[in-house]
């Protein structure tokens, strides 16, 4: 749910990094993080484990300043993609105004990317959220590795919602930009509406 | 959509500066459970970075709050947590907000704390609900504010 201040001029979007262990969720938001300009960030804040697996969140605060008069902040945040942490994923999707679903390319990964939708799916449901209606968007990580499914084949597969999606290799910085502009640009044309 | 007006804004920020104030807080924080922050007494000597304060919050409280229902409670109401130097008071309102003092413990306390929150709990409720009935109100807010054209590629070095 966007929250925006007229007084301070200010808008706030949530938009949730969602999908499976391990297929580079985090390495989105800290690419996003590691290259966006000193002013247009505040703290990036990770609660991993030990072995740098998320645990409950990571969250980046990005903010566009000067849009017409007002200040935009869009919210990142990642969930924790291992199965244990069913519960905490649902918690971050709280509120939320847009989601990116990351989806691990390996063939040997797509069982996991086709829970982790239904999972999200059911989350969603539980808090009323119509995915008909949520700023969505797909993204097909890490094509650079031997052994993926072609991008038809997730595409039928997960993007049943015909929702713009895109090829990725988030280590490199290959399709998080165009992947976080859709998504902002979707959050924001339903505020318009 | 949550949205404050300019006078809805000052009002709130007004009632948790006296609440600051009164309790003898470092600083005095409204945020909603998604983890947006909504307004914050005027405390320009709290240098922490209130933006990622309120999303912490939020993910610190609703974890709480899964963890009562697990334990066969049907809501958490409040949590206080405590560093050497500070101590954090949470406090839910209407199920939707959380309320955060944030004290030195040299300067104050819990029971200051909590008994200052509520004589202030039923006005800033009040006001809640104000806002949120102005906002049913509304057919939309959005129409006043043109945010097309936004240039992303701005934002990157």
């Amino acid at each position: 749910m966007p929250f925006i201040n007229f007084a301070t001029k200010e808008i706030n979007c949530k938009i949730v990094y969602y999908g499976p262990g391990l297929s580079g969720k985090t390495t989105n938001i800290k690419w996003i993080y590691d290259h966006i300009k000193p002013e247009n960030k505040g703290e990036m804040i990770t609660l991993a484990t030990e072995t740098e697996r998320t645990l409950f969140f990571d969250f980046v605060p990005i903010e566009v300043s000067n849009v017409k008069g007002f200040k935009v902040r869009f919210h990142l945040y990642t969930t924790p993609g291992q199965i244990i942490y069913q519960a905490s994923r649902k918690l971050i999707l709280k509120g939320v105004d847009g989601v990116v679903f990351v989806a691990d390319s390996q063939e040997e990964r797509h069982d996991a990317n086709l829970d982790t939708l239904d999972d999200m799916v059911e989350n969603l449901k539980e808090y009323d959220i119509d995915i008909e209606e949520l700023p969505l968007v797909f993204q097909y990580n890490k094509r650079d590795l031997p052994n993926i499914l072609p991008v038809e084949v997730l595409r039928k597969d997960l993007n049943r919602w015909d929702r713009p999606d895109f090829e990725a290799v988030a280590t490199k910085g290959i399709g998080v930009l165009e992947t976080f502009k859709e998504i902002t640009r979707q959050v924001l044309k339903k505020l318009k509406k | 959509m949550l949205s404050l007006r300019p006078e809805e804004d000052e009002k709130l920020r007004k009632l948790l500066t006296e609440l600051n104030k009164e309790s003898k807080s470092k600083i005095v924080l409204l945020i909603d459970k998604s983890g947006q922050l909504i307004s914050r007494s005027e405390s320009p000597a709290f240098s922490s970075d209130d933006i990622t304060f309120a999303s912490l919050t939020a993910g610190n409280v609703a974890a709480s709050e899964a963890l009562s229902k697990l334990l066969g409670d049907k809501s958490l109401n409040h949590m206080f947590t405590e560093t050497e130097e500070e101590g954090i008071y949470m406090i839910l309102i209407e199920g939707k907000y959380i309320l955060v003092s944030i004290f030195d413990k040299n300067l104050s306390n819990l029971g200051i704390v909590r008994v200052k929150i509520k004589k202030y709990y039923k006005k800033l409720v009040e006001l809640l609900n104000q806002i949120e009935d102005r906002i049913k109100r509304e057919s939309s807010v959005t129409e006043q504010i043109d945010v097309e054209d936004i240039d992303l590629d701005t934002l990157f070095e």
